[in-house]
């Protein structure tokens, strides 16, 4: 599986154009590869910048000079060599650029309006009160006080219950990507959808849906929790992914980011260290404690570890993971310790059989 | 080469592959079953599942045959409901989804075939999920007594159920 990757199908699967076999397959490789789900996330970042592109016409101006330049006889004179070549680069551009809008405009992606149900008191949306139901779309606002709730019906994929004491906005509601904004507050999601199309962002990185249910906290600041009921979130920023699965909760703290997601029924001293490694001063103690209170649950943990800890302590971990849950054949120590991307994964896969 | 000096040759070889076929099938896996979480089958169908398994040591994953019952302990009165909803996510790999009540107690009861072989697996389950410790593997299917013991087991221990694994 980790031969090859689906770098060539990448553009095909976000304009839905690849049959479902190939989908589905396409879907099982991105799980398991960070490097084609950053392609991926190029190819959809490069669709959407795309299609915020105007479509801008051509002042009638410059096809009436280029019309009469290119009747215009042409002396072989040095100068007027250049100034043709020129007009025939402009002309070009012009060209290309006309013809990439209008693609762009064909295959714009259309904005579609979610619903939106009062569950208790007054949210508003916008500046406007939610007395019962109504939609909002790209753009629009939606903070709830200490007394009131709402469900936002996510188009087809899901829901979003937004609860007391909450900011949120709509980032993006096109079929290939759902994504909106926590500023501050709790939302519960419950997303069925193929992977990375569901996407909140907050103070402290970017949640990122890979089919799954979570409660997502976070103040103003990035400090918060990430809580998986089912499924798998990936918590992303500046390039470090946390993954976390069912079962499993992310702290975030200002300004770190997303920490090392781990169960919560570890030992006390186990998430205390992790704390310490995560937000404090990653002392050689706090490492110590991990290792020795690890649990083969725990590996969850220490697979994150291994890509955060120094080459130094990497093997340490790496000792401590091959104690508790040995790597699959073709999974050597210096593979891990090297942090070939295809020998990690190889083994997070096999170690989720234990989480 | 004169056809007469391969003979000898060949001879050797052949032994060498045949001992070393024997001993592969000696020293290859038990047929046995692995219990998860649904996460484990890296496939986002299956995330809403009660739990998943896996068979290990089957030379062809695409072969096994599986299916089995959930039993139940409710009120005191046994009850039985045949596993319909299990997808396969990949070959050999399974997700459960829930078909038992809340009420009461529960174990699903697996098996699973490769070519002659049998393994099963008795996975206590609850409105939360799993339990790891509780359940039983077994190189054969599970008997009767044992699920009867399961079950009482977990009805003795109401509070683990509550707390199983997702």
């Amino acid at each position: 599986m980790f031969a090859w990757h689906v770098s060539g199908q990448l553009a095909a699967y976000a304009d839905r154009q690849l049959d479902a076999q190939d989908v589905s397959r396409t879907e099982r490789h991105l799980h398991g590869c960070g490097r084609c789900r950053r392609e991926l996330e190029q190819v959809r970042f490069g669709i959407a910048a795309l299609d915020d592109l105007p479509l801008a016409k051509a002042p009638d101006a410059i096809w009436l000079s280029l019309e009469a330049a290119l009747d215009r006889p042409q002396p072989v004179l040095p100068g007027a060599r250049v100034r043709t070549w020129r007009l025939a680069w402009v002309a070009a551009a012009l060209f290309i650029a006309g013809a990439v809008g209008v693609l762009w405009r064909l295959n714009r992606e259309p904005q579609v309006q979610w619903d939106v149900t009062r569950l208790e008191g007054s949210p508003r949306i916008g500046s406007r009160t939610l007395t019962a139901a109504g939609h909002v779309g790209p753009g629009d606002s939606i903070e709830t006080d200490g007394t009131s709730r709402l469900h936002v019906k996510v188009g087809t994929i899901g829901s979003v219950d937004v609860a007391a004491e909450t900011r949120i906005r709509i980032v993006n509601t096109s079929p290939s990507e759902h994504r909106l904004a926590l500023s501050s507050g709790e939302i519960y999601a419950k997303i069925s959808a193929p992977p990375r199309i569901f996407f909140v962002d907050t103070p402290a990185g970017t949640a990122i849906d890979l089919g799954c249910e979570y409660r997502l906290q976070c103040d103003r600041a990035g400090s918060g929790l990430l809580r998986v009921f089912t499924g798998w979130v990936s918590y992303e920023r500046n390039g470090r992914e946390s993954l976390v699965p069912a079962g499993a909760v992310c702290v975030t703290r200002a300004p770190h980011g997303p920490g090392t997601p781990y169960f919560e029924n570890a030992s006390a001293a186990f998430t205390s260290a992790l704390g310490e490694f995560d937000f404090g001063t990653r002392s050689p103690e706090a490492l110590g404690t991990l290792i020795q209170e690890s649990r083969v649950r725990d590996t969850l943990t220490l697979w994150h570890l291994l890509s955060r800890v120094s080459a130094s302590d990497r093997p340490k971990v790496f000792e401590r993971m091959a104690a508790l849950s040995p790597p699959p054949a073709g999974v050597t120590r210096d593979r891990i310790l090297a942090l070939e991307a295809p020998a990690l994964e190889q083994w997070k896969q096999e170690l989720a059989w234990t989480w | 080469l004169i056809r007469g000096k391969e003979i000898p040759l060949f001879k050797p070889i052949s032994l060498v592959a045949f001992a070393g076929l024997v001993m592969s099938h000696v020293q290859a896996e038990e047929f046995s079953i692995q219990v998860g979480s649904p996460v484990a089958t890296q496939s986002y169908s299956a995330k809403s599942a009660a739990f998943a398994f896996r068979t290990r040591g089957c030379a062809d994953p695409s072969s096994v045959e599986a299916g089995g019952t959930a039993e139940g302990l409710v009120g005191g009165k046994r009850q039985t409901i045949r596993l319909a909803k299990v997808s396969s996510p990949s070959a050999g790999t399974f997700a459960v989804f829930r078909e038992w009540p809340n009420e009461g107690v529960w174990v699903a009861n697996i098996t699973a075939r490769c070519a002659g072989a049998t393994a099963g697996a008795l996975v206590a389950v609850g409105p939360n999920g799993f339990l790891r410790e509780s359940s039983k593997f077994f190189a054969r299917p599970a008997t009767g007594a044992e699920v009867e013991a399961l079950l009482k087991t977990l009805a003795a221990r109401p509070g683990d159920i509550g707390g199983a694994t997702k």
